[in-house]
């Protein structure tokens, strides 16, 4: 019999995990990425990492209030047992990173330090320098070149997934593309694991990186696999806005005095120094006397966008609002500040010390994604707890398996057999919001945890029905011809002339990014929703005239682009629709005509379908599992029954 | 392994030729650059280093004086000078073959990175060279005798180092000719390039080595480098100009006075030593 | 308006300036210049003007032509993959501000592929020889398996300072493209006895620092000992000029020079 093979499509954290993970089982990967994995969109995270630790546990803390946290910060949308388990996982991967060699920072002891972060009141957060996920994936990518180098593990760099092949129901293998030599071929497997990441790039530009499209997760959608709560968008409040993309400004700026303001006078040409203290509308500080400038993350989110968008208020006419922190000794912010002012200064060419930093709320993460399965573990209370009281016992040990039975070939799989879903493509963990430093956590728990549920299953299906090389031939040359005939068609578009800016590529994604960004962030309503379906349709009919530049047989770029942005024009349906339908506000997803959480109605995903034959995408309500911990509101004002302190929360490091 | 047979014996004792080229820099050829120099100034300070015997002399006297007597006491007096000599032409031979192999394995790149370390690299690698031509040429005319290679054909003679030797700089007893500029600049070029070549292998032979491993280490190393650099260079450029200047019938006249002989009398051993002089 | 107009940066609003880029089609292929001109948007960095000009790829006088193909990911000078060279200098093009380098109408920017790596087409080129290279050094921490074993070692403040400097390297290639040492090989084969450079040299000396890591030292020791190891290097020091992230890849350079000499004579005198 031949070696059992898995294929892991990205080479994040998320997909590194799952790889080393079976590589050691004995169970061969071949990894796929469209760039070398060292440079996945995982090193951009810089925060953190939270787990539960000793000290924090000396301290009352304990991995069932790190869960706790979760499922509040998430508002309670999420499945609530995946995330307990991910919560007493933790600790376990803050020791295998530190096993590893990640050089998480230290005390004057030698012992891991630790920071607070937003939606905590103990320091649980394990960060290294200000690149903690640049740094955790260098350590995976480490053991994944390791096992690399002993034939375990084959890496194809540089290609493109580009549909999965199911087979009577199972997934046994994909199509890819090799993105220099513009090969197309199938490649068998007994698994397939999407670790693709998040879909920022719907929005134009984000904090993401440029292959964050979706575009992976959106051809398994169109294949049939579903998608949950696509409308959880998360928008980090305060990005450098840039001409390429948009930068991480950690929230400590705000927290070490930063304000935030706009000149009252629309268009004002004056240079920000220029203009007098009576002629700034500093909103935040006169909206909200008692915070001020740190009011908790979502309402700068909106006030901003509301200032910019809704008011037309924005610094030159743009969308941003100057971020101040020149009132401040230089000395003082270069202490406090350093890093993140330096990260400004390079991207801008401006110091902040001396001149207001231009800032605006950036698209950021994605908790939506692939609809996922899991089996429960063992703990199943005959009714779900009260809110954890911070600090109080908890009433459960952190022994694995309570919230998910490991192993099970379900976990983190896909509504199709022998698919799976790891990290930020999937939905599960982070409901409706994801707490800072979670990110991380997701998606090492999925490739460490579930990925020996993909080993059970592969172990299971071959037994049963047979390894994936003993498919017939034509179920993979179908999809490949598939993938022919669309490159066919993109590349038949070609011609000479000027391609008109109504059907070039890069125009229609930046009239997507720029829809999504006004309609489906920070403030949706209803009206503006089925305004913005209608232009997705639009932008969908023109793409279907779009016409390309390059008829290059080799490293065709912008071709790989374009086929592109019909995906994530796709993503951008489900995302608006699911908005549409969510007729509440909760966590991330926000509607001015719905502004109150209803969990009578809506604590429940949204599951979306793509039918491929009206190439049509509904969305119909799944209840959520909520038998752990009963669902309360979610208020971070400092009354809160979670009791979390949203000074401290805005205070720290951002969320990122 | 690229090579299916295995590694060659130039792989297999790689790290050995390197650090030995390492090492011969300055054990044994850099400690006889040093001494050398150190030797040939005295033409300039000399005259102090006589003590009493110096007191009647002129500085330029009492160094021919002194020089002349280094020169003959390590000639006749020095045990195994044979030996030590050879060992010295194969270490320069050594380490002048690998370092052009070793330099050839890179390619300057000044143009875009016009940093002065990357300088320092190039001219590391420039000084080789020139300095292996001028080692080559300063070996075959004055200690094998190569005379057609001398402007004047001066024929070098340790019992009249001084003389000699300014007669090959100067290329005619009369004073300096053409071509006894050109061989003078070309000391002052060579001698400049291995005092260069010597300071600045130090300065990365503590690299090289691991003996300066911090950026603050190797930039202190560095001054110090660049002291003893200065001193060396000090030393030859006085060496050259002073026997490119020196007046070989005044040198004579001390030296004939070390061999015990009249100011006026014809050497002894080789009639050819000494080019007829004007009456 | 422009971002330059309220800050220290005097650059020209509403300026064109002119891109000139070294292309090529693909492998084997002759490469040849272009020039595009570019009105630059309000904080311009350079690939945010690759990116104009691929929206519509017009040349400067007028001609159409293909897209220009370049490598990105992060833009944010962390992934390392949008290296290319400015103005004759190896660096991150996200992270190369057009105010700063054409501040005045009709100055003019060249973009070049790295030079010591094979072009795949245009300003992207394949890097796999740095990849290749960390295996050549076992560039990770031997563990026993992900399943849990407790934590790692303890570490000193100091050294995790030490470590972390040397780990945020992100495989960029700027050491290499500035190093007069490191030369292009095409042929993969001869890669094993080719100049390793100050990327890899740094790495290996990350994992040597570490406790565990450390256990492979000896191994790592061995192929620096060797043809293309620590002693090709030349001392020029380019690459922690170059270095983005400013890693002390010189100080690396001379501790594991020490590290190969008492190695040598350690196993002179005791291995078998």
């Amino acid at each position: 019999m031949a070696q059992q093979r898995v294929i892991v499509v990205g080479g994040g954290l998320a997909g590194l995990a799952a790889t080393i993970r079976l590589a050691e089982s004995g169970i061969g990967v071949d990894l796929f990425s469209m760039v070398p994995v060292k440079r996945s969109h995982s090193v951009c995270a810089q925060g953190g990492i939270n787990a539960c630790n000793e000290v924090a546990r000396q301290q009352g803390y304990s991995e069932y209030e790190h869960f706790d946290e979760t499922i509040y910060g998430g508002d309670f949308l999420a499945d609530q047992p995946p995330v307990l388990e991910m919560a007493n996982f933790a600790p376990k991967i803050i020791d295998l990173l530190d096993r590893m060699g990640v050089p998480f920072n230290r005390t004057n002891e030698g012992f891991r330090d630790l920071r607070l972060f937003g939606g905590s009141l103990f320091k649980r957060t394990h960060f290294a320098g200000a690149t903690t996920g640049q740094q955790l994936i260098y350590a995976l990518d480490e053991q994944a070149r390791r096992w690399e180098a002993e034939g375990r593990v084959a890496k194809y760099e540089f290609w493109e997934f580009l549909w999965p092949v199911i087979e009577d129901g199972r997934c046994v293998g994909i199509v890819a593309q090799d993105m220099r030599t513009m090969q197309i071929r199938a490649f068998r497997a007994d698994a397939v694991v999407m670790a693709t990441g998040g879909c920022g790039l719907v929005y134009g530009k984000s904090t993401n990186s440029v292959i964050c499209t979706g575009a992976a997760a959106a051809r398994c959608f169109q294949a049939g696999v579903w998608y949950g709560n696509p409308e959880m968008i998360q928008v980090h409040p305060t990005a450098i806005p840039g001409a390429d993309k948009l930068r991480l400004m950690s929230e400590s700026a705000r927290g070490e005095g930063g304000r935030v303001w706009v000149p009252r006078k629309k268009g004002e040409s004056r240079r920000p120094k220029d203009i007098p203290e009576a002629e700034r509308y500093y909103f935040l500080e006169e909206r909200y006397p008692k915070y001020g400038n740190i009011v908790p993350r979502d309402i700068a989110t909106r006030e901003i966008f509301q200032i910019c968008v809704s008011e037309g208020m924005g610094v030159d006419g743009e969308n941003q609002v100057y971020l101040d922190l020149s009132h401040k000794d230089p000395e003082y912010l270069t202490r406090k500040l350093g890093g993140i002012l330096e990260i400004y200064e390079k991207f801008v060419g401006v110091d902040p010390r001396f001149e207001p930093m231009k800032i605006f709320p950036a698209v950021h993460y994605s908790m939506g994604g692939l609809w996922t399965r899991y089996e429960r573990g063992s703990y199943q209370p005959a009714s779900p707890l009260p809110g954890h009281k911070s600090g109080s016992r908890a009433p459960i040990g952190a022994e694995i398996g309570q919230g998910m039975q490991p192993g099970s070939p379900i976990n983190m799989q896909t509504n199709i057999d022998g698919l799976y879903a790891f990290g930020e493509v999937n939905f599960a963990y982070h409901g409706a919001n994801r707490l800072g430093a979670n990110a991380l956590l997701s998606c090492i728990f999925d490739g460490l945890f579930c990925g020996k549920s993909v080993e059970n299953y592969v172990r299971d299906v071959v037994a049963s029905k047979g390894q994936a090389d003993q498919v017939p031939q034509g179920a993979y040359d179908r999809v490949v011809a598939q993938e022919e005939a669309k490159q066919k068609r993109l590349m038949d578009t070609v011609g000479r002339g000027e391609v008109a800016p109504e059907i070039n590529p890069y125009q229609i994604h930046k009239e997507l990014g720029t829809e999504m960004t006004a309609a489906c962030t920070v403030v949706k309503s209803g009206p503006r929703l089925e305004q913005a379906l209608k232009r997705v349709e639009e932008l969908k009919e023109r793409f279907a005239r779009a016409r390309l530049s390059d008829s290059a047989a080799w490293t065709n770029q912008s071709f790989s682009y374009a086929r592109a942005v019909g995906d994530m024009l796709t993503i951008a349906e489900a995302i608006v629709k699911g908005s549409a339908v969510r007729k509440e506000s909760r966590g991330a997803h926000y509607r001015t005509d719905f502004p109150e959480r209803d969990d009578a109605h809506f604590m429940k995903t949204t599951v979306a379908k793509f039918d491929p034959a009206s190439a049509q995408v509904s969305v119909e309500l799944v209840g959520v599992d909520a038998s752990l911990v009963q669902p309360r509101k979610r208020d971070y004002t400092g009354k809160s029954a979670g009791g979390s302190v949203e000074k401290k929360a805005a205070a720290s490091p951002a969320a990122v | 392994m690229s090579n299916p047979i295995g590694p060659s014996w130039y792989q297999r004792n790689y790290f050995l030729l390197r650090r030995l080229h390492s090492l011969t820099g300055i054990v044994p050829i850099g400690v006889f650059l040093i001494a050398h120099l150190v030797t040939n100034s005295s033409i300039l300070w000399g005259k102090f280093a006589l003590r009493g015997d110096g007191a009647g002399k002129s500085l330029i006297d009492g160094g021919v004086y002194y020089f002349a007597k280094e020169v003959t006491w390590i000639n006749e007096q020095v045990p195994h000078l044979l030996l030590i000599e050879i060992t010295l032409w194969v270490s320069i031979a050594f380490h002048s073959i690998l370092g052009v192999v070793y330099a050839m394995s890179g390619k300057s790149n000044t143009s875009r990175y016009a940093y002065q370390d990357n300088w320092r690299y190039t001219l590391q690698r420039v000084s080789g060279y020139v300095g292996i031509a001028f080692i080559f040429y300063h070996v075959a005319t004055l200690r094998w005798g190569w005379k057609f290679l001398v402007p004047g054909g001066t024929q070098w003679s340790h019992h009249y180092s001084a003389s000699t030797l300014a007669l090959a700089l100067r290329g005619s007893a009369e004073g300096m000719t053409t071509w006894g500029l050109l061989v003078s600049l070309f000391y002052m070029l060579g001698v400049t390039m291995l005092v260069f070549h010597f300071a600045n292998g130090l300065w990365t032979a503590a690299i090289t080595w691991g003996v300066t491993v911090s950026a603050n280490a190797q930039r202190r190393w560095g001054r110090v480098c660049t002291g003893i650099g200065a001193a060396l260079m000090l030393a030859g450029w006085s060496s050259v100009i002073g026997f490119a200047m020196l007046s070989p019938e005044a040198a004579r006249a001390q030296e004939n006075k070390l061999l015990g002989k009249s100011a006026h009398a014809v050497p002894e051993s080789s009639s050819s030593e000494v080019p007829a002089r004007p009456e | 308006m422009n971002l330059a107009s309220s800050n220290s940066i005097s650059a020209q609003p509403g300026r064109t300036i002119r891109f000139r880029i070294k292309r090529c089609d693909g492998p084997g292929k002759p490469s040849y210049w272009q020039a595009f001109s570019v009105s630059p948007e309000a904080g311009a960095n350079v690939l945010s003007c690759l990116q104009q000009i691929a929206a519509n790829p017009v040349t400067a006088d007028g001609q159409r032509t293909t897209p220009v193909v370049w490598d990105a990911g992060c833009l944010e000078e962390v992934c390392g993959a949008c290296t290319m060279v400015i103005n004759g200098k190896a660096r991150q093009s996200c992270s190369c501000l057009v105010d700063q380098y054409a501040p005045n109408d009709g100055d003019e920017i060249t973009l070049e592929p790295m030079s010591k790596f094979p072009v795949v087409r245009d300003l992207w080129v394949d890097r796999s020889r740095m990849f290749h290279n960390l295996k050549r050094v076992k560039a990770w921490v031997p563990i026993d398996g992900t399943y849990n074993l407790g934590a790692g070692p303890r570490e000193s403040h100091e050294q995790q300072e030490r470590r972390y400097a040397l780990s945020t390297c992100m495989t960029c290639g700027c050491c290499l493209e500035a190093c007069p040492q490191f030369l292009p090989e095409a042929n993969a084969n001869k890669w094993d006895t080719s100049f390793v450079g100050a990327q890899v040299l740094g790495q290996a000396h990350l994992f040597n620092l570490h406790q565990t890591g450390e256990q492979l030292a000896s191994d790592r020791l061995d192929v620096l000992m060797g043809q293309g190891g620590v002693s090709d290097c030349g001392n020029s020091q380019n690459c922690v000029k170059v270095c983005p992230k400013h890693i002390p890849l010189t100080e690396s350079i001379a501790a594991l020079g020490r590290a190969v000499a008492v190695h040598s004579v350690k196993r002179w005198f005791t291995s078998k």
